[in-house]
């Protein structure tokens, strides 16, 4: 039986249905984010599970016990806002005991545990000051502290670094990172960023418009994408998804992509999926990620089925550790991940190689994955 | 735009601007003068003798300064019919004051604080109620406030032929208190709904989820953080409840609960030998005193009050 389990959840206001019947489960000491474009309800949903917000249908259960109609500070869980919502008039450690000093912990005991969160945290000398004379990054560090001071059996984090700056937010990923690895809690986390969520999740939630649209794995989700909207959200520089049309010769399926005043390119496919059959002269989406999308020579060797195809490159992006080619396929721009030293020019024609192991087809009607 | 034309249009625009500043400083400065011009008389007609008074300037400084006028203002002159000064009034204000600003500063609180972070059905109507009594006139509420104290004061009488308690009703101060509270809490419910309203509500969340209660959180997450509206809310309701002289001349306005307004109002009517202007003009200032006091001790509050609430909400 799992840790965390949310069966048919449904959350409406009046007619409006904003939860649309979530199924999500997670083992303890797992990592499960909720990711999603803003409106697609993860932050509605951390909010059922805390309590701040009343469920319409479902069940919420932590360990075994149901949770639906407990207040939140009955549920045993501990959350991070966004805003980090410290208490401005009280100082750090105020802040941390707060909970403690409500339940009703004596004073000792309550300085015991603050000296121990400040202690994994590193803020022992910020105790005394106010949430308005600390940082950015300390701010989210005390509000850390008040979640870990509880040590509930959940965590909740909601968006907790989208008001940091770029590498602050890397510092801290990293440092939540650490921090469930040695603590081993429970945390659901809820962001939009999908980089936060590859790097921290060992569950992934994808939603949109109030349900989850795959579950899974950060590398099931990365791979094995179910739709166009998942293949197209995960990942950065984004999958490419290409219109194109599957051909066939009777010994074997091509993928034939248009091109700009040229002929179209047909690249032969060695093991296509089973559902791609019946695609055979019909258009579909071809989706294959900027990594495996490269130059010959820095094509993965070990890969099965790999069909290479001179492109016309319309633009070159070094980014320093990687090159990227603009090149333009099915009438879509199509991104190309090349070596950082790959000698390539604007405007030439340069053999690409595809790795079609790691391509992956959508039927355009449904934009669900074609198996 | 010529090369030549651009330092010349400089040069006269600095000047004409300077001239701009002059004019609306100097007028400023006129209306400024204007405006203190009957505060200054007050005050250098109360340190002067009647001797002085009838026959010099208005605007003269007191030649020989004395605070007699001052003296006898607050412990010896004349309340219609009783001869000793203004001071028990100016404790009746103070008794009155107190209590009603401080309790519908707290109700406002709380009604905005429910308003923002317990909404219910139909909040913005009962806000909409709320923000109406604001514009009701003072004067139109006379007579049936009259009818409702009269009820509460019969009640009163029977509650202490009861129980030996009337819990204050039918006092003439608690009277005043009650129509206070009821008529500021219109105001006090804009201002503390409108500062509510920009509070940001993850803060309430996370007490929740830290297991404050309802009046916990108020007491002790809203109100510590309410400095800035509730000095504003303080300064209003007490220039207003201080300063009232309807509602204190209706309900209290013979015997002993009598407020300082209505009192003034009678030293100044009483007409019995030389009329005192400088003992009127001292029990006049003494009337504006705590309201002055109340501006200039947390007067920095207040406009910066004023513009946390007028910025969101």
């Amino acid at each position: 039986m799992a840790f965390l389990e949310i069966a048919g959840l449904k959350k409406r206001f009046g007619s409006v249905e904003i939860l649309k019947g979530i199924d999500v489960d997670l083992e303890k000491g797992g990592f499960l984010v909720l990711v999603g474009p803003s409106g697609c309800g993860k932050s509605t949903l951390l909010n059922t599970i805390a309590g701040l917000e009343t469920i319409t249908e479902g069940e919420i259960r932590v360990d075994g016990r149901t949770i639906n109609d407990l207040h939140p500070s009955k549920r045993d869980i501990a959350m991070v806002f966004q805003s980090y919502a410290l208490y401005p008039n009280m100082t750090v450690a105020g802040n941390i005991a707060f909970g403690m000093e409500m339940r009703g912990v004596p004073a000792a005991e309550r300085q015991k545990a603050i000296d121990k969160v400040a202690k994994v945290l590193q803020i022992g000398h910020l105790l005394q000051r106010k949430p308005s004379q600390l940082s950015g990054g300390q701010r989210q560090r005390v509000a850390m502290g008040r979640a870990l001071v509880r040590d509930p059996k959940l965590f909740l984090f909601d968006e907790p670094l989208s008001n940091l700056d770029a590498k602050l937010r890397v510092d801290m990923r990293i440092e939540i990172k650490r921090l469930h690895a040695t603590t081993g809690t429970t945390i659901v986390y809820v962001t939009h960023d999908q980089i936060e969520a590859m790097t921290l999740a060992t569950k992934i939630a994808v939603m949109r418009d109030g349900e989850v649209q795959q579950f899974g794995t950060p590398a099931e989700i990365y791979n094995n994408p179910t739709n166009i909207f998942v293949a197209d959200f995960m990942g950065s520089p984004a999958m490419n998804l290409v219109p194109a049309t599957i051909g066939g010769n009777g010994s074997g399926l091509s993928v034939v992509l248009q091109r700009d005043g040229r002929e179209p390119i047909s690249l032969p496919l060695a093991d296509p999926p089973a559902g791609l059959s019946a695609f055979q002269g019909k258009p579909v989406i071809f989706g294959v990620r900027p990594e495996a999308l490269t130059d010959p020579e820095g094509a993965e060797r070990n890969a099965s089925n790999i069909a290479t195809a001179d492109c016309h490159i319309e633009v070159i992006e070094p980014a320093g550790s990687d090159t990227f080619a603009v090149t333009n396929l099915g009438g879509k721009a199509v991104v190309a991940r090349l070596r950082a030293d790959a000698k390539i020019q604007p405007g030439t024609v340069t053999p690409l190689a595809f790795n079609l192991t790691k391509a992956v087809f959508f039927d355009p009607a449904t934009e669900n994955r074609i198996l | 735009m010529s090369v030549i034309a651009t330092p010349a249009r400089q040069r006269t625009g600095v000047s004409a601007r300077t001239v701009n500043r002059i004019v609306i400083y100097g007028l400023l400065a006129l209306f400024a003068l204007f405006y203190l011009m009957p505060l200054f008389v007050m005050l250098v007609t109360s340190f002067k003798t009647m001797e002085e008074i009838q026959n010099g300037n208005m605007l003269t400084l007191p030649q020989a300064p004395t605070f007699e006028p001052w003296a006898k203002a607050w412990g010896e002159t004349c309340v219609g019919l009783t001869c000793a000064g203004i001071k028990g009034y100016f404790w009746n204000s103070i008794k009155m004051v107190v209590p009603a600003v401080l309790i519908s500063t707290l109700l406002g609180a709380l009604n905005g604080y429910v308003l923002t972070k317990w909404r219910f059905r139909g909040h913005t109507l009962v806000f909409g109620l709320m923000l109406f009594a604001c514009f009701i006139p003072f004067q139109s509420v006379l007579l049936p406030m009259a009818t409702i104290l009269g009820s509460l004061g019969r009640f009163g009488v029977t509650l202490r032929n009861a129980t030996g308690l009337s819990f204050g009703l039918g006092n003439p101060t608690v009277n005043l208190v009650f129509v206070h509270v009821v008529y500021g809490l219109g105001f006090t419910t804009l201002f503390f709904r409108n500062y509510y309203e920009a509070f940001p509500t993850e803060l309430i969340k996370a007490a929740q989820v830290d297991g404050a209660s309802f009046f916990q959180i108020f007491r002790r997450i809203m109100l510590p953080n309410s400095m800035p509206i509730f000095v504003v809310t303080v300064i209003y309701q007490f220039t207003n409840i201080w300063n009232d002289f309807l509602f204190a001349s209706a309900y209290a306005g013979t015997g002993d609960a009598m407020p300082m307004t209505v009192a003034l109002n009678n030293v100044v009517n009483t007409s019995t030998g030389v009329v005192e202007y400088n003992v009127n003009m001292a029990a006049a200032m003494i009337a504006a005193l705590p309201t002055l006091l109340v501006y200039v001790v947390a007067g920095r509050y207040f406009v910066r009050g004023l513009m946390a609430g007028a910025v969101k909400g």
